[in-house]
């Protein structure tokens, strides 16, 4: 019977989360000299969005210059992403913050809509 | 029977396995979900303001964080203070707002009576001190025509309530 009531709740309920993974990411070494590369997972469990932003910053808050395959990706509902973040080895040492961001599309509705935002830090 | 089954079947488990004792290893890794827990909207209880307060027809949006570990992250969230409106607005808007903890997966909330406030007055951030699920409500009320109250044009008005979740 209980198994029937918690099926049923996890069948009703939607995901409707954003997470990204590791939170303390590490700079590993490329076969490129002078590049270092950060390896990161996300999942979308949000419904309503469908592309996040990837950016990268120094303890002040400002932005450091990185490459990846596109800095602004799509991950559809209930999918994952693997992806990769390199850098140049000089800016890894001040690098802080690596964050995704949901970006939003209006749907003509008048309401408050959440933009989400996860960022890990290098230790 | 069946009593002779399971003395032999004890005693064969202690001569074939004298040492039981069994290591487990492994490590739990920090992880930060932010999502919406109760989508907000917009009452209009008159025409020149916009709220998300109940007793205006409105509704508080709702965040919830989940954290697998306590201490490895910061909650920051901001009520918004801007409209992406259609059409255009033309004249200014004044926000006010609230941002609160509404719910924690303990009882013990006195970690989060502190909020500290950002560089931006509309963002709070929270130490989150608890593993588990803490649920944050962003209030919001917007007032048109800077101070003259006049009427919100005929449109859709969207707002922004961000929520980031900070590795510590």
């Amino acid at each position: 019977m209980y198994r029937s009531i918690i099926l049923f709740v996890l069948l009703c309920s939607k995901a409707v989360a954003h997470e990204m993974t590791p939170t303390y990411p590490k700079w590993g070494i490329t076969y490129i000299e002078g590049v270092k590369k950060a390896t990161m997972k996300m999942v979308n469990k949000r419904e309503d969005v469908e592309w996040y932003e990837i950016d990268v910053f120094d303890d002040k808050w400002k932005p450091i210059p990185f490459v990846t395959k596109s800095k602004i990706f799509k991950i559809k509902y209930l999918g994952h992403k693997k992806f990769d973040v390199y850098i140049n080895a000089k800016d890894s040492e001040r690098t802080e913050y690596l964050c995704s961001t949901s970006k939003l599309i209006g749907d003509g509705s008048t309401k408050p809509m959440l933009e989400t935002r996860i960022c890990s830090r290098f230790k | 029977m069946k009593k002779l089954l399971l003395t032999i079947g004890l005693i064969l488990g202690i001569t074939t396995a004298p040492y039981a004792g069994t290591n487990i290893d492994g490590s739990v890794q920090s992880r930060c979900t932010v999502e919406t827990d109760t989508p907000g909207t917009y009452g209009n209880p008159n025409a020149y303001t916009l709220t998300t307060l109940p007793a205006s027809s409105g509704q508080v949006p709702i965040v919830r964080f989940d954290v697998s570990l306590a201490n490895a992250y910061y909650a920051q969230i901001s009520y918004p203070t801007s409209f992406s409106s259609s059409p255009s607005l033309s004249d200014s808007v004044t926000w006010t707002g609230a941002v609160a903890v509404v719910q924690t997966s303990t009882t013990d909330m006195s970690g989060y009576q502190a909020a500290s406030t950002t560089p931006t007055t509309s963002m709070r951030q929270y130490a989150l001190t608890v593993a588990g699920t803490t649920w944050f409500q962003a209030t919001s009320v917007a007032t048109y025509g800077g101070g003259q109250n006049k009427a919100f044009p005929g449109g859709s008005y969207s707002a922004v309530v961000v929520a980031q979740c900070i590795a510590q």
